[in-house]
């Protein structure tokens, strides 16, 4: 029985301290950026929504650039920010935490602007921040464990009376 | 204590057991789904802002409208229809849903290439310089000039309804060539008939919308005839059910079931080869019951009656010819349609206020018999549909003059002296010009006359797609210099000294000059809907610096910088001549364009008007209707008096007039016992592009199997050749053979193999290369005594097991 216990005890050990550690790695974002220190605006001010109501994403190089196409302050890392990539006009490799896999088609309009979804409801609320959470990037897929479930689409959808229908989000 | 067997079994279940109650099983089954996304080899978008741009499809002369996706403004990734075009509406064909495939094949050509080894060998392509590869044409053409050899070069083109075709023409009857060239299609002697029996330079178009019995002579509307996708949304349109408007009836006389014969109300289903004949006995019907619209014949038609020609000689009319020899019986011979069928047509069409005769093979892409043009026009005319109220339309072919009087030197005159390569005596001297690219051919295989110094290749494929192969690969070889324009290694290609490559179709600037089938004048700009892929150049671009470089008179012809300067030239001579209006899907109703009544303009000048076709419109205009006709009569000939030159003066009547003339094909009927006819769909692509990947897809497993392509004949023919559904079997005609599969299908007439085209091809990449056998190396070119066009109808041909 000791035995058993031992195999037992110890498979839970690896299961869930041991394995979540080797199958997450831990990277840190290309620059650091603090949605707490750009709050003078809402979400939608920067992750907008095109006229034809397509969601543009992250937004570009070229937002960072109207105010720091020189350093504003004296930030080592805003520095980084103007010289490497403002300068360079080179895209920043953002690691996002909240990208859903090719395989699913998702429109932020349906949900926030017709169904009046709040951001928060899906994303982290990021106005408190002080450091950017640590990105941990699964080995196996490249994305995010903060990546949304399925589970958490189906949900929202059978409470709210939306179709779980796979053609739905599997277009 | 000791680690025993039980205490390890014991610690291992416990460990199974831990493991189940983990994460671990549930979330790698969950990862190791999404992780196949992450698979370098699939194909993935790159991620970024989704835009749209409208353009023009340029895969086919259908110009249709299109909308492609791209995904930061330089990957493209879907080619859809445009929805906010006048004609197509958002419809697209799988050809140019597929077009993507070509923009980034592997087997576009990235760079100019020379051949350094032998001809025809792939391998011995180098990569040169754009400025070495144009140094060496205009060094060629400078040469060639100076010796006194203008005239040795040629040139051979495939885009036939863009402007390029005019400047390929003005560049070399400036260099002093009259061997200029577009690939074969039907309006090669539809314009002829048309200028022969109305003095004008038109297509035939036909009011769709218009009529409400329509009887097609073997023209594929559903398979990809005239403008495909326009085509479908009248077939719609026809379906739909409109209040007070009967229903359009479509009769199809074809002899074999293709889709269109399915769909069609009435199939009529006659020997291959014989539509004229019966077009001529529902003429004969017709005459005799005094069916005809009499008014029309009697005021705008010639050659009806008996008449006396210029030497005073009595001429029999087509009245006593059709009545003589076109009876009933004679034509239920020749085409197996029965006797009352004929009638019943004949009456049927009559009794239709818009009734419409239309004739066609294909996808367009063959030029007819001349008389049988004529037969079918003829019918047409005693319908009274070519009165300005009438069904058919004639379209102007280019009716802008854009390009200005070629400034010609002496060199040009000598060269423009010398007769074109093959071209028959006969050629009926009209203001069309003769596209007779199959004698040229032959000419330059033979070496009977001078030989080709020089050969421009552009935008076709002929070694894949004009019909008797193995004649353009002898012509090929006895070329002393081949350059080919083409933005892909095609068979052609592969036999070109010199690749300039050109951007391909989504990457350029070109225009669509008409289309065919449509009842009114058309124009669109192709606009670019990214940045070329690789290191190639427009071809109109490569004309204009050619002749900068030749310098004198060809220079002062062609003095534009830029093509696109070229194409802003025809939009402005479109924009003064004031008439025509860019459409709209929302307000432009093409049933309602009519000869009779103008199209006001709706845009300010040049400059508003090319925005507006750069953006994906298209400018339309009525054809006006002919009030006469400039023929030696003035009014519409039945006996062509354009056809006395071409034929001896003492010609039997009916030589002058539309008849039935097959031409025989060759080969011994004991030894090739059946009749093979070639057939297209929408689902194959059999010109210039080969099928991609896309389009192979929607083969059924009866048409291609792995590399086997099926062939179709009827379970009589079956039985007496003792072949069951599936076999494999060897197909023989004169020209060559090819190992297939039968289908066995009474979609066929018995004696008849139907054979699918667009397949066996040599050249590209693993998945277009070697599908099945290339039906054109089997097909046999029948000559038009008259025109010297290459026409087609059926080969002999024998099948046998294999």
């Amino acid at each position: 029985m000791i035995f058993f216990l031992a195999g037992f005890i110890g498979a839970l050990l690896v299961g869930w301290v041991v394995f979540p550690n080797v199958l997450y790695s831990t990277k840190t974002q290309p620059v650091t950026f603090l949605h707490s220190s750009h709050q003078d605006s809402d979400c939608q001010d920067c992750h907008s929504f095109r006229e034809d109501g397509s969601f543009s994403g992250l937004p570009k190089l070229e937002k960072c650039a109207e105010c720091h196409a020189e350093p504003m302050g004296e930030s080592p890392e805003e520095k980084r920010l103007v010289e490497e990539f403002i300068q360079q006009e080179r895209e920043i490799p953002w690691l996002v935490y909240a990208w859903q896999p090719d395989n699913v088609y998702f429109s932020h309009a349906a949900h926030t602007q017709t169904q009046g979804i709040e951001c928060v409801r899906c994303h982290r609320d990021v106005t408190k921040e002080t450091k950017n959470p640590p990105f941990k990037e699964n080995r196996l897929t490249g994305y995010s464990d903060k990546t949304m479930k399925m589970v958490e689409c189906e949900k929202c959808h059978a409470e709210r009376g939306a179709s779980n229908a796979c053609h739905v989000c599997h277009k | 204590m000791s680690l025993g067997r039980r205490a390890f079994l014991q610690f291992v279940g416990g460990a199974i057991g831990g493991t189940l109650l983990t994460p671990i099983p549930w979330k790698l089954a969950d990862d190791s789904a999404i992780w196949t996304q992450n698979w370098s080899w699939r194909p993935s978008p790159e991620r970024g802002e989704i835009s749209r741009v409208h353009s023009i499809c340029q895969m086919c002369p259908g110009g249709c409208g299109i909308t492609a996706r791209l995904v930061n403004g330089r990957r493209a990734v879907a080619v859809t229809g445009n929805a906010a075009h006048a004609l197509t509406g958002g419809g697209v064909c799988p050809l140019g849903a597929s077009s993507l495939q070509y923009l980034y094949a592997p087997y576009r050509i990235a760079k100019p290439l020379k051949q350094m080894g032998s001809r025809g060998d792939v391998n011995g392509f180098r990569e040169i310089s754009w400025d070495q590869a144009l140094k060496e044409v205009a060094s060629q053409l400078t040469r060639l000039r100076s010796e006194g050899k203008s005239h040795t070069v040629a040139c051979l083109s495939g885009q036939k309804r863009s402007t390029m075709a005019s400047l390929w023409r003005q560049f070399l009857t400036a260099y002093g060539s009259p061997n200029f060239y577009t690939m074969p299609d039907a309006s090669d002697s539809g314009r002829l008939a048309v200028a022969l029996t109305t003095g004008m330079d038109a297509d035939v178009g036909f009011h769709w919308q218009k009529a409400t019995f329509v009887l097609s002579f073997g023209a594929p509307l559903l398979e990809g005839w005239g403008s495909p996708v326009y085509l479908h949304q009248v077939f719609g349109q026809w379906q739909e059910a409109k209040p007070g408007v009967p229903k359009t009836m479509w009769v199809h006389v074809e002899s074999r079931a293709s889709l269109t014969a399915s769909k069609a109300n009435r199939w009529i289903a006659c020997q291959p080869g014989t539509e004229a004949a019966l077009a001529l006995g529902i003429a004969h019907v017709l005459v005799r019951e005094k069916l005809y619209d009499a008014a029309f014949v009697a005021d705008k038609v010639f050659g009806f009656e008996d008449w006396v020609d210029l030497t005073g000689a009595q001429r029999q009319g087509f009245k006593s010819v059709v009545l003589a020899k076109y009876g009933l019986d004679e034509v239920s011979k020749i085409t197996g349609v029965a006797p009352q069928t004929i009638q019943e047509l004949a009456r049927q069409l009559s009794q239709q206020k818009y009734s419409l005769v239309v004739w066609g093979q294909d996808k367009g892409d063959k030029p007819n018999n001349l008389y049988h043009d004529l037969a079918f026009l003829a019918l047409n005319a005693l319908l009274g549909n070519l009165s300005p109220a009438g069904t058919l339309a004639l379209v102007p072919h280019d009716p802008w003059q854009v390009f200005p009087e070629p400034i010609l030197d002496a060199e040009a005159y000598r060269g423009l002296g010398r007769a074109p390569l093959g071209r028959p005596t006969t050629a009926p001297r009209t203001r069309v010009p003769v596209n007779t690219v199959m004698p040229f051919l032959e000419a330059v295989a033979s070496g009977s006359e001078y030989p080709v110094e020089l050969l421009f290749i552009h935008e076709a494929n002929p070694v894949y797609t004009l019909q008797e192969t193995a004649l353009v690969t002898q012509a090929f070889q006895k070329v002393g210099m081949v350059v080919s324009f083409s933005s892909y290694m095609d068979e052609t290609t592969q036999w070109a000294d010199l690749v300039l490559p050109n951007h391909n179709a989504l990457e350029r600037l070109d225009d669509v000059v008409g289309l065919p089938g449509v009842p009114f004048s058309y124009y669109a700009v192709a606009s670019p809907i990214l940045k070329p892929q690789h290191d190639t150049k427009s071809t109109g671009d490569v004309v204009l610096s050619l002749a900068a470089a030749l310098q004198g008179s060809v220079a002062e012809s062609l003095p534009w910088k830029t093509y696109e300067e070229v194409l802003k030239k025809r939009v402005t001579a479109i924009a003064e001549a004031g008439s025509g209006l860019v459409a709209a899907r929302a307000s432009f109703d093409p049933a309602r364009v009519s000869g009779d009544r103008g199209l006001s303009p709706n845009f300010k000048d040049a400059t508003d008007l090319w925005n507006k076709l750069k953006a994906g419109a298209c400018w339309v205009d009525t054809a006006p209707a002919p009030q006469s006709f400039s023929t030696p009569s003035q009014r519409y000939e039945l006996a062509c008096q354009g056809l006395m030159a071409s034929v001896s003066a003492t010609a039997a009547d009916d030589l002058f007039m539309p008849r039935f003339h097959p031409l025989k094909p060759s080969g011994d009927e004991s030894e090739y016992p059946l009749l093979m006819t070639a057939y297209t769909s929408l689902m194959v692509s059999e010109g210039y592009v080969p099928n991609a990947p896309f389009m192979n897809k929607l083969l059924p497993d009866d048409l291609l199997l792995a590399q086997d392509v099926f062939v179709d004949i009827h379970p009589e023919t079956a039985r007496k050749l003792g072949l069951a559904d599936k076999a494999a079997a060897v197909l023989k005609t004169p020209r060559g053979q090819a190992s297939v599969r039968v289908r066995i299908t009474t979609s066929v007439r018995p004696g008849v193999v139907a054979v699918p085209q667009g397949f066996g091809h040599t050249a590209y990449d693993a998945y277009v290369q070697k599908k099945g056998f290339n039906a054109n190396s089997l097909i046999e070119v029948q000559l038009d005594p008259v025109t010297g066009l290459g026409t087609i109808w059926a080969t002999r041909a024998q099948l046998r097991r294999a």
